[in-house]
């Protein structure tokens, strides 16, 4: 078995070189620039997704900065390896030409193939935040991580705001009548009444693997001309009452206005 | 060449089970709308899950190629036995904290301990430390921290890694004949092992230069990348067709039984041989859904033990010793995953 000792053979492989058959070395040095180019190829990615705030539709921004560290290193791993192939091969120590070992060749044609996924996926399909499509069913009770929300006016409370404080308050009546002014994706399942729908947003504290869709209620009478996965400003107040077997404010709109996409799609609890 | 094999039945069984999730899926998927359009916004929300996990945890995969690069370049074996303390219990508990100073994922320890034995170093401290290293050091500490933040979920990590890494160390510490337990390449010379790993650095060993030292390093981290990207990669395309087309309602069914959850998860953690500094972002996909017994039984048994470190053991350890390799780690995570399942309760 030589599994696990890919990288110690420099020794030997001076040997081999010499009896290297042409076609041989022309598919490794085929393989090694596609290395080379997926490595530089992943950190332009991230890059890309750093500067055109991509980045938001997948990750917690706070993790940004793990991105910058990832750009970086790829970049390096890419320069460096095109380096070593450009430059001209000294006899003492050949490091390119490591994977003369048949554990290396052929898993790395798929490897290579397999790695080139985020890119494929990356640059072919349009980057979007999860939508309204990939809700299945909207969260309404959300644990307070930390018990003492910030004194902030109310006017600005986002949905998980406005949850979290639900949750809090042992009396949900108190909650009666309160202005609010939320942003989210309209959502609604085939249960919703005409003027029903729900203004949600997702909740991610890591990356979307942990997405977790949450929502408020809303009532407004012309509330279907307003589709499915669009994005929303809704005016109004609060009004607790029967929703679906529990008592619980539902937000009574008094306007709404469709909204481009904002700049954070999720929000980070 | 096994391992290539192995590789393919593991892609075919990937591509099947996918295929038979998006069978599953369809009914699903296709409840609003018509096919075409259900199926580029599924294409959309399967390409944004799976992104997310990979850009989450590719810096994670690059940090320990790297380590494992420099680790390669600049220790030298006579560094690391300088420090194994003698007594055999004391070498055990040891082992379990070796991988805090040398942060090696499950494919880079089998490796560096398989030089520590033929240094000689003590079968149950190079036992413990090839079990626990994967989890106990500092990028999984940090990984696991920012997927899951500070709780049940990182202390029970690194508590039940060490808990069970030390007692498969005592087990092997009783039952100490590296003769029984190694092959012969990975035996000392004075046990009469042929112990030539690398040839001639055996007995001239060499201290680098600064600059060629970190051109090997480059070099390793970028081919590692690459052995090690695959298995994410493919992990991750597992895990978000997972989200994107099987209902939340049946993995809740799958996930909320206290004994099956739990299999089902170690099932997963060695078919899936996910890299220990980047599988707590894997796990976060099911944390939602599954029992917490079963997320501590994958984050522990994991790492300790899947198809890629099994195919590596194989070149250390005689075949018997490889059964127990597995067997063990494999029924204690599960008892505890079980036990933590029934008798503790989450929020």
């Amino acid at each position: 078995m030589e599994l696990s000792q890919p990288h110690l053979h420099h020794e030997h492989e001076r040997d081999h070189e010499h009896h290297h058959e042409a076609h041989n070395d022309q598919s490794d040095m085929l393989r090694e620039w596609l290395k080379v180019a997926v490595l530089l190829g992943l950190g332009a990615y991230f890059i890309y997704n750093i500067i055109s705030g991509n980045l938001s539709n997948y990750i917690n921004v706070r993790f940004a900065w793990l991105s910058y560290v990832a750009a970086a290193l790829f970049m390096l791993l890419g320069v460096f390896g095109a380096y070593s192939l450009l430059r001209p091969k000294p006899h003492e120590h050949n490091h390119d030409h490591d994977h003369d070992h048949d554990h290396d060749h052929g898993i790395s044609w798929v490897g290579l193939a397999i790695v080139s996924v985020p890119l494929l996926l990356g640059t072919l399909i349009p980057s979007r935040p999860l939508g309204a499509d990939a809700i299945q069913g909207v969260n309404m009770s959300v644990v307070a991580v930390d018990e003492t929300l910030a004194p902030t006016d109310p006017a600005t409370w986002n949905v998980l705001d406005w949850l979290r404080s639900f949750n809090m308050n042992s009396d949900i009546h108190s909650f009666d009548g309160q202005a609010a002014n939320v942003v989210g994706l309209v959502w609604r399942d085939a249960n919703f009444a005409e003027n029903q729908f729900m203004v949600a947003r997702f909740t991610i504290s890591c990356c979307v693997a942990d997405a977790s869709p949450i929502g408020l209620p809303v009532v407004f009478d012309d509330a279907q001309s307003y589709p499915t996965d669009t994005w929303v400003q809704v005016n109004g107040n609060f009004r607790v009452e029967d929703f679906r077997g529990s008592e619980f404010p539902v937000l009574y709109a008094t306007s709404i206005e469709q909204i481009e996409e904002p700049e954070h799609p999720y929000l980070y609890p | 060449m096994p391992l290539k094999r192995l590789v393919g039945y593991v892609g075919i069984v990937i591509v099947v089970a996918l295929i038979a999730l998006r069978v599953a899926g369809v009914s699903l998927i296709s409840a609003d709308g018509s096919l075409l359009s259900s199926f580029s916004t599924t294409l959309s929300i399967f390409s944004t899950r799976f992104l997310g996990i990979f850009i989450e945890a590719a810096p994670f995969l690059l940090l320990g190629t790297f380590t494992s690069g420099l680790i390669e370049a600049f220790v030298s074996r006579e560094d690391i036995a300088r420090l194994i303390p003698r007594n055999p219990i004391a070498a055990t508990v040891f082992g379990a904290f070796m991988g805090i100073v040398f942060p090696v994922c499950e494919c880079g320890v089998v490796p560096v301990a398989r030089r520590l034995f033929t240094k000689g170093l003590p079968m149950s401290a190079g036992v413990t430390f090839l079990l626990a290293a994967p989890v106990m050091n500092p990028v999984v500490l940090v990984s696991t921290y920012i997927a899951f933040g500070f709780g049940t979920i990182l202390i029970g990590r690194f508590v039940i890694t060490a808990v069970v890494a030390i007692a498969v160390g005592l087990i092997f510490a009783l039952n100490a004949n590296p003769i029984e337990v190694l092959r012969p390449t990975s035996l000392a010379p004075a046990m009469g092992g042929s112990g030539l790993i690398d040839g001639g650095n055996l007995i001239k060993p060499k201290r680098r230069p600064l600059g060629e030292g970190l051109a090997a390093a480059i070099q390793l981290a970028a081919d590692e990348f690459f052995e090690m990207g695959r298995y994410l990669i493919i992990g991750s395309l597992l895990a978000a067709a997972m989200q994107t087309l099987v209902s939340e309602e049946s993995l809740r069914q799958l996930g909320t039984g206290p004994v099956q959850s739990v299999i089902v998860m170690q099932a997963l953690a060695f078919l899936l041989s996910l890299c220990s500094t980047v599988d707590a972002f894997f796990a976060l996909a099911f944390a939602g859904t599954f029992t917490t017994g079963s997320i501590l039984a994958f984050l522990t048994f994991g790492p300790m033990v899947d198809i890629k470190s099994t195919l590596m053991f194989l070149g250390v350890f005689r075949r018997r010793t490889v059964v127990y390799l597995i067997v063990l780690p494999l029924l204690m995570t599960m008892l505890i995953g079980i036990w933590t399942n029934l008798n503790l309760s989450f929020r």
